[in-house]
C-alpha cells in the first residue's frame, strides 16, 4: 500500500504541474490586462518540444546528461516526501538532510548544463543559479529543522509534521513569513527569475537547450515549482488533515492552487532585482530564519 | 602477537629507510627510480594494511609498550587508532608514488635525487607520528622527518621564487608548531623528556588545574597549526600546498595534515587527566573546538570559492574540509561529557562522522589533486581563467573529476555524503537541547552547499565551458595509464565509501573498539551500540535513546541511487518518447563563437555578487 501513495504522488505531480504553470500565465495575463494562452499550453509546449531536435554546441556527455539529472533529482525528491501526510514507502531510507541534497542536484545540473553549452549568457545565468541556491536553500533547511528540532528525528514524515506540532507559536509564524517571502525565490519568479531574465540574458542557462532536452529542463521547474508550494502546504497547514487519504489530498490541491494565485499575482506586480539586491535580501531571510529556529529550540 | 606488530611495523619502516638510500642512486634513470620508489612504498604498504588489518579487525586492544633502539627508548602505542591513520597513509602513499612515475616526466629540468630521497622519509615521518606515544623524543624525530622531507618535497620546483618562498614559510611555521607542541608537556609536574602520554595524564594529578589548561590550551593550537585550523591555516596551507607536485600535495591535503587530527583526537580523548583534585571542563574545551571548527569550515570553503588556480582552490578547500573534522571533533567532545545517554549517544555518531570524514577526504582530496595534476601536465597551467572544455579530450579524467568533485560535495550517493550526513544530522538533533549545535549544524549544511558551489566551478571551468586555445587545435591529450590508474582506483574508493556506509560505520567502531584508555572506549566496545544503529540496506539508521519509536535520522545512498536510476530512466524514456535526433551546431554567440578567449565568462566573474557579499572573510584574489 505504501508504495502506491508514492506512486500516486508522483503521478500526481507529473500530471498538474503543467496545469498549475498554465494557471501562473493566465493570471498574469489578467492582470496584465492581456487574454493568456490557454490554460493547457504548457502541456503542448512539453509536447512541441518532444518532437524537436536536440541541438548541441559541443556535443559532449555533460550537456545531455544534466537535464535528465535535474529532472530524476526534483522527481526523486517527490518520491520522498509524501502528499497526504502518508509516511511513504521511502520513508525509512532517507532524512531531510537526504531531501535537501537531493534538491540541490537539481540546481548543479541546471549549471552544469549551461557551463557544458559553451555559451557566455548560459555561463552568467549559471553563476546566477548557484547564487540563488546557495542562499535559499539553507531557508528551506531551516524550515524542515524546526520540524527536526521539536520530534528529535530528522525523519521526512516526523519532521514535515513536527513543525506546527505544538500549534502556531511565534517561531512557526515567523518561519511561515520568511517561507513565504522566500517563495518567489524557491520558484524562480519575479522579482527572483535572476537566473534566466529573458529580456537580460534571454533564458540565461537553457539558452541552447531545445528539443526534448528542454523540456526535461521546463518539467523540472514545473515540478519544482509545484513541490515548493505543495510543501508550503504539507508543512504550515497540518488543519488539511483528514481521515480520508483522497479528501485530504484534494484539500492539499486546493491550497497548492492558491499559492499558486499568490506567485502569480507577486510575479505580476514585481520587476525583477539585481543579483546583488537579491543576495542582501536572501541574507535578511537566513538571518530570520535562524531566528526562529532559535526561537523554536526554546520552546516559543 | 605483540612482536608481530613491531617487527612487521619496524620493517615497513626499514624498507621505507632504505628506499631513500637506494632510489636516489639509480635517479638518473628517471622512470626506473620511479618504478623502484613505487616498488619500496608499495612493499612497505603492503605490510602496514596486513598490520593495520590485524589491529583493527583481530587483535587485542594495544597498550603503549617501551622500544629500545639501541642509544634511547621510544615510546609506542599502535592501536585501533593508530591502525585507521596508518591505513590512509600507506595506501595513498601507494598511490601517490605510482602516479610519481609517469608524472615526474613533467619536470624534465629538475634532477630527480631529491625527491627520490625525501618521498619514503615523509611516509615514515607520517607513520612515526600516528605510532609514537610521546610528545617529547620519538615526536620530535617523526615530526621532523615528516616535516623536512615534505619541505623539501614541496621546494621541488627550485628555481620558482613563489615554490620557494611558500615552501620556506611552511617550514618556519612547522618548525613553530613542533616547538609549541614540544613545551607543553613541560608544565606538567615531574614531566620527563620521553614521556609516555600515559605518565603525561598521570602525572596531571598533581598539576595545578591552570597549567594543565595550559598544556590541552598548547596542544590544541600545535596540531591545530597542522591540521590548518582557522586562521592558522591560511598562514600556510594555500602556498604550501599548492606549490607541491601534486602527488605531494595530494599527500599533504590528502593526508599529512590529518595528523593534525589524530594529534588532536590523541590528546583530548587518551590524555584525559587522573585527577582528583579539579574535574576538567570538557564541554567547555568541546565549545572551544566545535566552534574553531565551525568558523574554519565556513572561511576555508567560502575563501576556496573565491579562486582562480585550481590548486589553491583545492588548497583552501582543504581547510574547509578539516573544519568538518575539527567541528565534529568538538561537537562530540562537549556532547559527550554534557550529562545526557541523548547526547552522549549522539557523540559516537559525530565521532564516527570525524573519522569517517578523514578517510573520505583523504580519497577524494587526494583524487582531486591528481586530477589538477594530470590537467597541468596535459595542458600547462591550473588557471581556471583559461582551462575549459577538456572533456572532450580527456574523457577519463573528467569523469573521475566528476566523482570526486561530487563526493566531496556531499551528494548522494557519492562518499562525502555519508560522513557530512553523520555531522550534520547528529549536531541538528542534539540542537534540540543545545540552540549552538543547531546553528552550527545549519552553517555546516549551507557550507556544503557552497562547497558545491566551488567543485561545480572546478569541473565546469576545467571540463566544460568553453576551452580557450586547446579547444580549437585539440592538441591536449589524455594522460597515460600510470596516471589514471590510481585515479581511477581513488574513484572506485570514492563510490564504495559512498555506498556503502554501514559496512565503513561498523569498522570506525571497531577503529575505537579496538583502542583502549579513550574515554569513549566502553561506549564503542558495547556491543548494544549496534541496537541503536542500525543497517537499513547498507545505509545507516540511528534511533537516539529517549528521542522516541520514529528513527532519528537515517541515511540510505543505495537506495537513493536506485530511487535516482529510476528516475533518470524515466527522463530518458521521456527524451526519446518522440524519436527526436540529435545535431551538433555552433553556440549562438552574435557571430563570435570561435573567438573563445575573449568572449568567455571567466572563472573570476563566477559568483561575483557573492564573493562581494563575503569578501569580509578574506582570501580574496586581486586581479
Amino acid at each position: 500500500m505504501k508504495i502506491l501513495y508514492m506512486i500516486i504522488n508522483v503521478l500526481l505531480f507529473l500530471a498538474l504541474a503543467p496545469l498549475f504553470e498554465g494557471m501562473i500565465r493566465k493570471i498574469i495575463a489578467k492582470v496584465q490586462s492581456r487574454q493568456g494562452p490557454p490554460l493547457l499550453q504548457p502541456y503542448y509546449d512539453l509536447l512541441k518540444l518532444l518532437g524537436k531536435e536536440n541541438m548541441s554546441a559541443d556535443g559532449n556527455a555533460a550537456f545531455r546528461l544534466a537535464p535528465m539529472i535535474a529532472f530524476a533529482s526534483i522527481v526523486s525528491v517527490i518520491a520522498f516526501v509524501p502528499f497526504g501526510f502518508q509516511e511513504g514507502f521511502l520513508g525509512g531510507y532517507a532524512d531531510i538532510i537526504t531531501v535537501i541534497y537531493l534538491l540541490t542536484m537539481g540546481g548543479v545540473s541546471v549549471m552544469l548544463g549551461a557551463l557544458s553549452s559553451k555559451n557566455t549568457f548560459a555561463s552568467m545565468g549559471a553563476s546566477r543559479e548557484m547564487i540563488t541556491m546557495i542562499m535559499v536553500e539553507p531557508v528551506l533547511a531551516m524550515t524542515l529543522i524546526i520540524g527536526a528540532l521539536k520530534v528529535k528525528s530528522l525523519g521526512i514524515g516526523a519532521s514535515i509534521a513536527g513543525i506546527t506540532a505544538g500549534g502556531y507559536g511565534w517561531s512557526v509564524v515567523l518561519m511561515l513569513a520568511v517561507y513565504l517571502m522566500a517563495l518567489q525565490a524557491f520558484v524562480a519568479r519575479q522579482p527572483f527569475d535572476i537566473t534566466e531574465a529573458e529580456i537580460e540574458i534571454l533564458e540565461g542557462p537553457f539558452i541552447e537547450y531545445s528539443g526534448p532536452n528542454y523540456a526535461l529542463f521546463k518539467y523540472y521547474l514545473m515540478l519544482k515549482q509545484m513541490f515548493y508550494a505543495a510543501l508550503f502546504a504539507m508543512v504550515f497547514v497540518p488543519v488539511a488533515r483528514t481521515e480520508f487519504y483522497a479528501l485530504t489530498v484534494v484539500i492539499q490541491l486546493a491550497i497548492v492552487a492558491l499559492v499558486f494565485v499568490l506567485i502569480s499575482l507577486l510575479a505580476s506586480t514585481n520587476p525583477r532585482l539585481r543579483i546583488d539586491q537579491a543576495v542582501r535580501y536572501y541574507t535578511a531571510l537566513i538571518f530570520m530564519a535562524l531566528c526562529a529556529v532559535g526561537l523554536s529550540v526554546y520552546g516559543i | 602477537m605483540n612482536a608481530d606488530i613491531y617487527g612487521s611495523l619496524f620493517t615497513a619502516m626499514a624498507l621505507l629507510a632504505a628506499s631513500a638510500v637506494i632510489v636516489p642512486l639509480v635517479s638518473s634513470k628517471r622512470r626506473l627510480a620511479g618504478w623502484l620508489n613505487f616498488g619500496f612504498t608499495a612493499a612497505a604498504g603492503v605490510i602496514v594494511l596486513h598490520l593495520c588489518y590485524i589491529l583493527i579487525f583481530q587483535a587485542q586492544p594495544q597498550v603503549s609498550r617501551l622500544v629500545n633502539f639501541g642509544f634511547f627508548n621510544v615510546y609506542f602505542l599502535v592501536d585501533g587508532l593508530s591502525a585507521f591513520f596508518m591505513a590512509i597513509i600507506a595506501f595513498m602513499a601507494m598511490m601517490s608514488a605510482f602516479y610519481s612515475i609517469d608524472y615526474m616526466e613533467h619536470y624534465g629540468e629538475y634532477a630527480l635525487g631529491g625527491y627520490y630521497l625525501n618521498f619514503p622519509v615523509f611516509i615514515l615521518g607520517m607513520i612515526g607520528i600516528v605510532t609514537v606515544d610521546d610528545l617529547s623524543l620519538g615526536f620530535t624525530i617523526s615530526w621532523q622527518l615528516m616535516t623536512v622531507a615534505s619541505y623539501f618535497l614541496i621546494k621541488f620546483e627550485k628555481n620558482d621564487e613563489k615554490t620557494v618562498k611558500g615552501a620556506n614559510k611552511y617550514l618556519v611555521l612547522m618548525e613553530l608548531a613542533w616547538l609549541i607542541i614540544f613545551i607543553a608537556p613541560f608544565f606538567v609536574r615531574n614531566a620527563a623528556f620521553g614521556d609516555s602520554l600515559h605518565s603525561i595524564a598521570n602525572n596531571m594529578g598533581a598539576t595545578s588545574p591552570a597549567a594543565v589548561y595550559a598544556v590541552f590550551g598548547l596542544i590544541l593550537l600545535g596540531f591545530g597549526f597542522k591540521a590548518g585550523i582557522f586562521p592558522l591555516g591560511q598562514l600556510w596551507l594555500p602556498d604550501a600546498h599548492s606549490v607541491a607536485p601534486s602527488p605531494i600535495s595530494a599527500l599533504l591535503s590528502g593526508v599529512m595534515i590529518k595528523t593534525g587530527v589524530y594529534g588532536i583526537l590523541r590528546s583530548f580523548f587518551w590524555m584525559t587527566p587522573h585527577a582528583e583534585h579539579f574535574r576538567m571542563n570538557w564541554p567547555l574545551w568541546g565549545i572551544i573546538i566545535a566552534a574553531l571548527g565551525v568558523v574554519t569550515l565556513f572561511i576555508g570553503t567560502v575563501q576556496s570559492m573565491k579562486q582562480n588556480d585550481s590548486k589553491r582552490l583545492l588548497a583552501y578547500s582543504s581547510i574547509g574540509q578539516i573544519g568538518y573534522i575539527v567541528f565534529a571533533t568538538g561537537a562530540g567532545l562537549f556532547m559527550f561529557n554534557a550529562g545526557s545517554d541523548f547526547l552522549k549517544f549522539l557523540a559516537l555518531v559525530t565521532i564516527i562522522g570525524a573519522a569517517y570524514h578523514v578517510l573520505n577526504h583523504a580519497v577524494f582530496k587526494g583524487l582531486l589533486f591528481l586530477t589538477s595534476g594530470s590537467v597541468l601536465y596535459a595542458t600547462g597551467t591550473k588557471d581556471l581563467n583559461r582551462l575549459g572544455g577538456l572533456m572532450k579530450l580527456m574523457p577519463a579524467s573528467a569523469l573521475v573529476a566528476g566523482i570526486a568533485a561530487l563526493s566531496i560535495s556531499g551528494v548522494p550517493p557519492f562518499s562525502g555524503f555519508a560522513s557530512k550526513w553523520s555531522i550534520i544530522s547528529a549536531s541538528i538533533i542534539a540542537g534540540s537541547s543545545y540552540l549552538f549545535l543547531a546553528i552550527f549544524g545549519i552553517v555546516a549544511l549551507f557550507t556544503s552547499a557552497v562547497t558545491l558551489a566551488c567543485y561545480v566551478k572546478f569541473f565546469g571551468m576545467t571540463f566544460t565551458s568553453t576551452g580557450s586555445e586547446w579547444s580549437v587545435k585539440k592538441e591536449v591529450k589524455e594522460v597515460t595509464a600510470g596516471m589514471l590508474l590510481p585515479k581511477l582506483v581513488l574513484a572506485a574508493l570514492c563510490l564504495a565509501q559512498g555506498l556503502l556506509p554501514f559496512f565503513y560505520y561498523e569498522t570506525i567502531i571497531g577503529v575505537f573498539a579496538k583502542s583502549a584508555g579513550s574515554a569513549f572506549h566502553s561506549s564503542f566496545s558495547d556491543p548494544g551500540i549496534f541496537n541503536s544503529i542500525g543497517n537499513s540496506s547498507m545505509g545507516i539508521s540511528v534511533w537516539a535513546p529517549g528521542a522516541g519509536a520514529v528513527a532519528s535520522a537515517m541515511a540510505t545512498p543505495a537506495v537513493i541511487l536506485v530511487v535516482v536510476a529510476v528516475a533518470l530512466l524515466l527522463a530518458w524514456l521521456f527524451r526519446k518518447s518522440a524519436g527526436s535526433t540529435e545535431r551538433t551546431a555552433p553556440a549562438w554567440l552574435g557571430g563570435y563563437q570561435d573567438l573563445h578567449d575573449t568572449t568567455r565568462y571567466k572563472n573570476r566573474s563566477m559568483f561575483s555578487a557573492l564573493k562581494n557579499a563575503l569578501r569580509w572573510t578574506g582570501g580574496n584574489v586581486e586581479e
